[in-house]
């Protein structure tokens, strides 16, 4: 067997793992916050229809949080070519548990979306405030995961 | 044994993982991209198309629109199928004494890892659509402004089943069996 190949075989395993937790676990979190605040602003809109296009802004961030787990799934999933660099189970661990860090993450602010989003659109008064703090969270929440 | 005299044995998940041919990995991968994105089709199916339904009694106009909700989750099945075709067309034969090669492995696990990221994804989001279909009904029924709207909602929802298709496509490119000898 020729031995141009150096590093665990069995390396890869963890690896493309890490970059499906990524993606499957934030886009729990974005359908979770999505299928949330939409139920909230369908409600919120048969009483006050104007108010629905500004309540869309929950929406908006819990589709974000999809967006960056697939960036973090890419970029763990083009890491691994054993052919141009050595993957060792270190990398591949390492692939795993920043792809388990940007999923859970993901899930986490995903769910926080949308029981703050379903709750802040159904308060009329409060729409506008409710929905710029949201952001911050959110983003703080999955960027520091 | 054969093949024991391979690097990397050096923690016993790898010595477990190791014993397992790749092929099981692809093929398991490819029936969970297909039958879990079908699981999640049906699901928001069954969750949108009961409160169209029951909402269709007093308000008969909204049926024929609302059908695109359904649509939306049919499409999540769609997806499904296509990666997994795409995924079978990825599998080669590998001579006996290659099965076990570290390029064979790490097509496997390629293969397993982007059937579980369609899979689970296209689960996700035929629930989220589903469950937003079902709103998109109800409130449609009450004040027929509010489809348009609510259906922005939905398009957001379905654009999750398009991270997963991506995400798996980009994978399965990986998933390259070692040569045969000449």
């Amino acid at each position: 067997m020729s031995s141009s190949f150096s590093g665990d075989e069995t390396a890869p395993f963890f690896g493309f793992l890490g970059a499906a937790a990524a993606l499957v676990f934030s886009c729990m979190g974005a359908a979770y916050g999505t299928a949330k605040s939409g139920v909230g602003v369908a409600s919120m809109g048969v009483m006050r229809p104007e108010l629905v296009m500004k309540s869309i802004v929950p929406v908006v961030m819990a589709g974000v949080l999809g967006i960056y787990g697939l960036i973090i799934a890419v970029i763990i999933s083009t890491g691994i070519n054993p052919k141009a660099k050595s993957y060792y189970l270190f990398d591949g661990y390492a692939h795993l548990s920043s792809g388990l860090a940007c999923g859970l993450a993901g899930l986490s602010a995903g769910m926080a979306i949308g029981i703050v989003g379903d709750a802040g659109v159904r308060h009329p008064s409060f729409v506008f405030k409710i929905g710029m703090l949201e952001p911050m969270h959110s983003s703080q929440n999955s960027l520091l995961g | 044994m054969s093949g024991s005299v391979m690097l990397g044995e050096s923690s016993s998940w790898s010595r477990a993982l190791v014993k397992i041919s790749p092929y099981t990995f692809s093929a398991i991968g490819i029936a969970v991209a297909i039958g879990v994105s079908v699981l999640g089709a049906a699901w928001g199916i069954y969750i949108t198309g009961s409160s169209l339904i029951g909402a269709a009694i007093k308000a008969p106009r909204i049926t024929s629109k609302n059908l695109i909700s359904v649509i939306f989750c049919e499409a999540v099945a769609i997806y499904g199928v296509i990666v997994a075709i795409i995924l079978q067309t990825k599998l080669e034969s590998v001579p006996a004494s290659q099965i076990y090669a570290p390029e064979s492995l790490r097509a496997g696990y390629a293969i397993f890892a982007s059937g579980i990221i369609v899979g689970f994804a296209n689960l996700v989001c035929g629930l989220c659509v589903g469950i937003i279909g079902s709103s998109c009904a109800l409130s449609d029924a009450q004040n027929s402004s509010l489809f348009v709207k609510i259906l922005v909602i939905e398009i957001f929802g379905s654009a999750l089943g398009l991270f997963g298709v991506i995400v798996g496509i980009i994978m399965s490119a990986q998933a390259s069996w070692p040569a045969k000898p000449v």
